[in-house]
């Protein structure tokens, strides 16, 4: 940061009349500003707790959203591929349309530069030109056979605009305007209201169906100048409707034709103006109220536990219970350790978490989900809970996206797991998961198989007695079945089966590192939320669990205990072998995103 | 009654300062331009003309001596680089000020994560010596009561007044969601002593002008995106209590911007450096920054934007 003193402007000031109130003013101020106190409270906002989110899958499909979906379709087959404006225009508005579409610069952005594929444009107005619109105009014009043709780009999300002189057949200036909206056409309203309208939050918020004349766009016309989906990058709008001192806010996504969510404010004629509504604030506050702040109860398929998103380690899963027994007293993401080289020791050291005040550097994009597990039979088998943290930027250079999900089956079976989806500042990343799961019970002791030795040493499970850690590698013996460890407390444990690409999530091996700690209550070994525990670039086990085993390890036997796992993924962008990748590919002219998930994480199944 | 007998006195011996000084409110123009060259640069074989500090290498933790072939060119090429050893003793930093007799100020400030910035040192100043280059401690301010790990920062902003070697230093240390605990510190420097507070305010980046005729430190704050004023008096103190002059709300492309940085010009216009802020850790180069200038309109005694 290079800091600058700059140059202040002289001022005189008069004095002498103003003294009497300076020491009034004195009197008073001074006693508001030394005090220290407790701090300042700021109230908590209800009306995030009752705000919907809606996940893009979940959308549903309203005949007349197929019908402008299927419409957007033909049009992208046209030499031409541009959605005309759909609202009434005269005879001159409409033959500035069809000049302003033969200009040249116009016209730039009709289709990808590289994949020559055509990139959804919309003419969302023809409008009288103003005198204010032609200053870079050289040339003679008649200002009232001028107008001025914008047209948005929707996968680029930039505005063109021709000033054209119908009288004189031409386009006399045109230009366009990066990550810029226009205002939205009349057409294009009604949709909006209309997708507001037939959606069933907006109706189960409000109470009835609102009719469309209902919802007040209008007065919000002005704040239609910027996108309400700041996130997304797509054109949003906020029809909102009114109801007593209160109204809903319907942020609706014309990209996607979708509702993105919809939430209250208090409406007044006075006091401070109620923030803007957004795609981002909407999300980070539902996030926050209803997950950071409060633990959630989950019971589902014999499985009870209690659930909540930390500061810097992820989704926290906390007194995890299968049949009313225990298993884990907690579970979480501790860090994302990302190396870039193992010469130069480049990367980043990441958490997850809470969107607002924490040491999170990949924020929790939305709220936690849960979704039945099937298996490929189409069978369920269990349930999911899944949390997904992204940077703002993501699929694009140096940014990230992260996926933590849980698993758990109705045999007893779970799995805590993670995935990196790119896409990071390269492809030659290696990205380092840190779990901690910290199991029930006071008298663990933890077993490592051991296939037979050369030297007529039997195969079998054999207890680590202290502290230790253990690489997953070619040399490694795991039984039949795929085990490597056991925790057990001599009636009942789990076998602990890495993850080697076989569990047809994409996965192509954790090559983890497993360590044993034994928890000891009150010593700060991450029963709270840890701060990152070990840098970005450590190729070996040095990933910051061992802090808690060096130099000296605790004997385990017939402890508590908590198993350590890192799994290591190295990303690949070669085309067919993606992984921890992301990249953006053309769909219907707008960009989306084509993931490369490289899933980790162990597997636990019950012993019996 | 003791505090409020104190306050009175206080503000009689401060009304008295302030009539005795009210020459001093003609301000030179230059006066807030007092920053000096370091003389450890040239002694470490640098160009003065042609070297600048940076905390914002995303490489190297510390304070970095850069010397560049265009000074002020972001693109040009870097001829040389320095870190004397001390330099990195903080960790990662990020504010950097120069005084009048080239000693450098700055404070530490997490990147990406607290794994070289632990949160009982964010509300320390280091001070790196003109002469020797050698950075230290110079001021440890006066830690929150509780210190909480959902909130990563402290010193966030640091600006400094010629006239009276006043720093003036923001820290939002200790503050929660639904708390705000942050102060801004007026710290005489030469003395090495906090003059003036204010407190309840998670003040970040600062400004100060003179252009309404009166000598004002501008802030604002990580809980909103107004923009204050607190006027100061001649010996730098804070005088009233913060007002607001104007907002970024539902300005620039995210509409709820957050002030990482003043400065101003020759003709005392205000630019405010916006920025997307929520106490987290997101790393800084996924924020946009965007500039946006101010006017002060001296008819309407009110701050306009300048598009």
């Amino acid at each position: 940061m290079l800091t600058h003193l700059k140059r202040m402007k002289q001022g005189n000031r008069p004095f002498s009349v103003f003294s009497f109130f300076i020491i009034i003013f004195l009197f008073i101020s001074c006693s508001n500003k030394k005090n220290s106190g407790e701090g300042k409270i700021i109230s908590k906002n209800e009306d995030a707790l009752n705000s919907v989110l809606l996940s893009a899958d979940s959308l549903i499909t309203l005949p007349f959203v197929i019908e402008r979906v299927n419409e957007i379709k033909t049009v992208l087959q046209l030499p031409r591929p541009v959605l005309l404006c759909k609202d009434r225009l005269d005879p001159n508005q409409s033959a500035a349309q069809l000049i302003a579409l033969n200009d040249t610069v116009f016209t730039q952005f009709l289709k990808d530069p590289f994949s020559k594929q055509p990139l959804r444009n919309e003419i969302f107005g023809v409008y009288p030109a103003r005198q204010s619109d032609m200053g870079a105009v050289k040339q003679p014009y008649n200002l009232s056979s001028c107008f001025r043709v914008e047209m948005y780009n929707y996968a680029l999300n930039n505005t063109s605009i021709a000033l054209v002189d119908v009288q004189q057949q031409k386009v006399l200036h045109s230009y366009y305007l990066a990550n810029s909206q226009p205002d939205i056409s009349a057409y294009l309203r009604g949709l909006a209201v209309k997708i507001a309208v037939e959606s069933p939050e907006v109706q189960q918020a409000l109470g009835i169906k609102p009719e469309e004349k209902n919802a007040l766009m209008a007065s919000t016309k002005t704040s239609l100048n910027r996108s309400r989906c700041e996130r997304s990058r797509h054109l949003c709008v906020a029809p909102t409707f009114v109801k007593g001192d209160k109204a809903l806010w319907a942020i609706v996504d014309l990209t996607d034709h979708r509702l993105v969510g919809v939430r209250w404010t208090n409406v007044g004629n006075s006091g401070p103006a109620a923030p803007m509504m957004t795609e981002r604030r909407l999300q980070d506050d539902k996030i926050t109220s209803c997950y950071c702040e409060v633990e959630q109860k989950l019971n589902r398929n014999g499985w009870s536990m209690n659930y909540m998103l930390t500061s810097s380690d992820g989704l926290r899963i906390s007194d995890v219970r299968f049949n009313n027994k225990p298993v884990l007293r907690n579970a979480k993401l501790v860090d994302w350790h990302v190396s870039y080289s193992g010469t130069d020791g480049f990367g980043y050291s990441d958490a997850v978490g809470c969107p607002y005040f924490s040491q999170a550097a990949v924020v929790a994009w939305d709220i936690p989900k849960i979704a039945e597990l099937k298996d490929e039979k189409n069978n369920a088998i269990g349930f999911v809970l899944e949390q997904t943290y992204r940077s703002e930027g993501w699929p694009t250079p140096c940014n990230y996206n992260y996926r933590q999900r849980f698993e758990f089956y109705n045999d007893g079976k779970f799995r805590v797991a993670c995935a990196s989806i790119g896409r990071g500042c390269g492809n030659m990343g290696t990205y380092r998961p840190v779990f901690r799961i910290a199991f029930a019970g006071e008298q663990n002791n933890f077993y490592q198989w051991r296939n037979a030795g050369g030297t007529g040493s039997e195969a079998g499970w054999q207890q680590w007695q202290k502290e230790k850690w253990n690489e997953q590698n070619s040399l490694s013996s795991f039984t039949a079945e795929g085990y490597q460890y056991k925790i057990s407390n001599g009636q009942a444990g789990y076998y602990i089966e890495p993850g080697r690409g076989q569990f047809k999530d994409g996965g192509r091996g954790d090559f983890s590192f497993v360590y044993v700690t034994k928890n000891i209550p009150g010593r700060e070994e991450g029963e709270n939320d840890l701060p990152t525990i070990g840098p970005c670039c450590n190729n070996d086990y040095h990933q910051g669990p061992e802090k808690f085993i060096e130099p000296q390890p605790d004997d385990i036997s017939n402890s508590s205990l908590v198993v350590w796992y890192v799994a290591q993924m190295k990303n690949d962008d070669r085309k067919g072998n993606e992984y921890c990748w992301a990249e953006n590919v053309l769909e219907n002219g707008i960009w989306k995103t084509k993931v490369y998930p490289c899933f980790a994480g162990p597997l636990f199944v019950p012993v019996n | 009654m003791k505090d409020s007998f104190s306050c009175s006195l206080l503000c009689a011996i401060f009304c008295l300062m302030f009539l005795a000084s009210c020459k001093e409110e003609e301000i030179e123009f230059s006066s807030n331009n007092c920053k000096a060259n370091p003389s450890f640069i040239q002694a470490m074989g640098f160009t003065p003309r042609n070297s600048f500090f940076s905390t914002s290498d995303e490489r190297t933790m510390g304070l970095l001596l850069l010397e560049s072939e265009q000074p002020g060119n972001p693109k040009a090429r870097i001829t040389k680089s320095l870190q004397h050893p001390s330099w990195r003793r903080a960790g990662w930093l990020a504010p950097i000020l120069l005084d009048e007799a080239g000693n450098i100020y700055t404070a530490p400030a997490p990147f990406i994560n607290i794994l070289d910035n632990p949160i009982a040192n964010n509300n320390t100043i280091y001070k790196i010596d003109s002469k020797t280059g050698l950075m230290d401690e110079f001021l440890r301010l006066p830690f929150a009561d509780s210190i909480n790990t959902d909130n990563p920062f402290g010193i966030i902003g640091m600006i400094y007044l010629c006239e009276t070697a006043t720093l003036y230093v923001s820290t939002v240390a200790g503050s929660r969601r639904y708390k705000e605990k942050g102060h801004i510190y007026a710290i005489d420097v030469k003395a090495k002593k906090i003059i003036d507070e204010i407190n309840h305010t998670d003040a970040m980046g600062m400004g100060i002008s003179y252009v309404t005729g009166q000598r004002k430190l501008y802030f604002g704050t990580g809980r909103n995106s107004a923009i204050y004023s607190v006027n100061l008096s001649a010996k730098g103190n804070f005088s009233g209590s913060p007002v607001e002059e104007f907002t970024l709300q539902d300005m620039g492309p995210r509409g709820d911007d957050k002030v990482r940085r003043i400065t101003t010009d020759q003709y005392g216009n205000l630019t405010v450096h916006g920025i997307e802020f929520n106490f987290n850790l997101i790393a800084p180069r996924e924020k946009q920054e965007t500039l946006y200038k101010f006017s002060w309109n001296a008819d309407e005694k009110k701050w306009v934007s300048l598009k």
